[in-house]
């Protein structure tokens, strides 16, 4: 049992915040990914569950028990780190015996052996277990780091962006080892990452962190399909979600209808949403870049005209930008065997039942077609 | 495979380099070359000016055996010793509190120590003698050991500084999690990565110790006179022995020459890394 309860945890250094007020729960076994962009505060967080970094204000609790004021040792919490943090002066076994030699967590020496090399197999990285740090390869250093923190059991693991320094190729083979991994260990795991299809495949949850606060907490589907507000829709997904400025009218005797990108065709405002729509005149509206449809044909009643601004293949899909009438620009992902010519005229057309509304003051989400639930947060 | 001939200009820019480099060779050791000179000349030929003399060995005699400069270079060995290990132990702590932790007027300290290399010895030659005379300090081992922190102490916290510097606190951060309280870690991790640094470091202090002149006259006496002032009394007004001091001062400067080559590879590596950088 491994809990680990997080309140109210803060520091900053000198004026400039690290992190303000964070809390939040990791259940027991759970797999927690902290999602945020440079600066948010992501590595600040596990520093201070670590111990290696003093908060000024909050509590952490592991398994029910306060580990304020421990010193790092006694936490029993295994780390890697971003930079790897490996002993250049030692072997990849010395590296990965060192927390078993430990005061600490010591073992007899020959579990020592047995244990390094049972994970350095699991690893794959038994045939350099002899070599200096120097000679090996990003790869290799980065699942040294990992067999570093796997050799003994600790209560929690704490990963900070253990992927990112790893080719593109590699990280994805990675990912899903990781994946794999998660399952066998079962350990409590809060995992660090700054991109956004790492938090998804491999979190639980998600703890969405900006700027030193927490912006959301939720399943990779809560957070993808109802981001609490602009900065998390911004922040997950790439392309960038679209976001533009709509208009609230009447339509009808009890309806409502949302007008965006100029005079043509507005969307009905769901049912769900009627009750907290109906006092707004101004309102921001999301849509994933996926949702947007170019059509071939004629342009019909529901489809809004735009010119192509430019066109990048990525192979199996590629990003077009369109630019509206009101010279607004909006991003579309399309079939990669699509091809597009910059300037020429393009219709596109949005289902309405993909698209998330936000409150244009707050930038607070309101929600969105199909969701019964509303959040209000 | 055929010798090709080497095309001219590159053999004649082959031998002009390596001509240049003897040269400059030549110029950077003739000092030295004129001291062994000197010291296997007999007194009645030290001012020839010519290559031609009869070589004698009488001066090293003279100099290990009647003066006591064998005395003198033990009185050298202890403080200098003596220096540098207690600048290690004061310096070794400080180098690494003033590369990692954040505190007020953290510049100014390490600057404040650098500043103690800026004005020579005998500007401050004056005070120091008035208050080691009110504490019983001349002529002793501990005053010479003392005084000499001014030469060794800055030196040696600056190198290390750098490389302090240079370990990811993350290293650190990492070994503490891995169950080791914080005196573990500086002495199984911290402590062995800069080590190259250490060696050079303490071997600079040294030989700067070694060659300290100024405090050595002045706050020493005949207890603890050491190598340098002792090799000064061979040219007294009346008589003037060139050659014992000269025989004097290469038996000085051997130690210096051999710990040196010992510790080569440390030296440039050492001074190489961390300490160039501000």
């Amino acid at each position: 049992m491994a809990t680990i309860e997080i309140e109210g945890l803060t520091k900053f250094y000198g004026k400039r915040r690290g992190v303000e007020n964070v809390s939040f729960t990791v259940a027991d076994k759970e797999f927690l990914a902290i999602f945020g962009p440079a600066g948010a505060g992501k590595t600040t967080t596990l520093n201070l569950i670590a111990g290696t970094v003093t908060p000024n204000r909050g509590t952490v609790r592991i398994a029910g028990n306060s580990i304020d004021g421990l010193e790092p040792a006694e936490r029993n919490i295994a780390m890697v780190f971003e930079s790897y943090a490996l002993y250049p002066n030692h072997s990849v076994y010395e590296n990965m015996a060192f927390p078993l030699k430990s005061p600490k967590f010591r073992v007899p020496d020959s579990e020592v052996k047995e244990r390094v090399m049972r994970v350095a197999k699991m690893m794959k990285i038994d045939h350099l277990v002899d070599r200096k740090i120097q000679a090996l390869s990003n790869g290799q250093r980065q699942r040294t780091a990992l067999g570093r923190a796997l050799v003994r059991n600790p209560q929690v693991f704490l990963l900070d962006e253990p992927l990112s320094h790893l080719d593109a190729k590699l990280r994805h083979s990675m990912r899903a080892e990781l994946k794999e991994m998660r399952s066998q260990l079962g350990t409590t795991t809060i995992y660090v990452t700054h991109d956004y299809l790492e938090a998804m495949s491999l979190g639980d949850r998600i703890v969405i962190l900006d700027d030193g606060q927490i912006q959301q907490i939720g399943t990779p589907d809560d957070i993808y399909f109802r981001p609490a507000n602009t900065t998390v829709a911004k922040l997950f997904g790439d392309p960038e979600i679209n976001l533009v400025e709509a208009t609230v009218r009447k339509r009808g005797d009890a309806g409502l209808e949302v007008q965006l990108l100029g005079e043509n065709s507005p969307v009905a405002v769901p049912q769900s949403l009627l009750g907290t729509i109906a006092n707004r005149d101004k309102l921001i509206v999301g849509f994933r870049p996926a949702d947007v449809e170019i059509l071939d044909g004629t342009p019909d009643k529901k489809s809004h005209p735009a010119v192509v601004y430019s066109f990048e293949p990525l192979g199996t899909k590629s990003v077009v930008t369109l630019e509206g009438l009101k010279g607004s620009r909006l991003r579309a992902l399309v079939d990669g065997r699509k091809h597009f010519e910059a300037d020429r005229r393009a219709q596109f057309r949005l289902a309405p039942e993909h698209l998330m509304f936000f409150d244009a003051d707050t930038k607070k989400f309101i929600g969105r077609h199909n969701s019964s639930e509303t959040e209000d947060l | 495979m055929k010798n090709q001939p080497i095309p001219l200009g590159r053999l004649l820019g082959y031998v002009s380099k390596n001509v240049l480099l003897g040269v400059y060779v030549l110029f950077a050791l003739f000092p030295l070359i004129w001291m062994v000179v000197l010291s296997l000349k007999p007194d009645s030929e030290m001012f020839n000016t010519t290559f031609v003399f009869h070589p004698t060995l009488e001066n090293f005699q003279v100099v290990l055996t009647r003066a006591d400069f064998l005395g003198a270079l033990q009185n050298n060995l202890i403080i200098c010793v003596c220096a540098v290990i207690l600048s290690m132990i004061v310096g070794v702590p400080a180098a690494y509190a003033l590369a990692r932790f954040q505190f007020k007027g953290r510049e100014d300290i390490a600057f404040t120590f650098l500043s103690f290399r800026f004005a020579p010895e005998i500007l401050v030659i004056i005070p120091l003698f008035l208050i080691y005379q009110k504490l019983g300090l001349l002529d002793t081992y501990l005053g010479l050991i003392w005084v000499y922190q001014l030469i060794s102490l800055p030196l040696l916290i600056w190198i290390l500084r750098g490389f302090f510097e240079d370990i990811s606190p993350d290293i650190e951060s990492a070994a503490q999690l891995d169950g080791y309280n914080w005196w573990q870690v500086f002495f199984k991790i911290s402590l062995p990565l800069v080590r190259p640094g250490l060696v050079a470091a303490s071997l600079l202090c040294f030989i700067f110790c070694w060659n300290s002149f100024t405090f050595a006259l002045l706050l020493g006496g005949g207890h603890t006179q050491t190598s340098t002032v002792a090799m000064n009394k061979f040219l007294a007004s009346d008589t003037v022995h060139f050659g014992w001091a000269a025989a004097a001062a290469l038996i000085s400067a051997l130690p210096e020459v051999i710990l040196a080559l010992l510790i080569q590879k440390h030296l440039v590596r050492g001074l190489s890394f961390g300490a160039v950088k501000g």
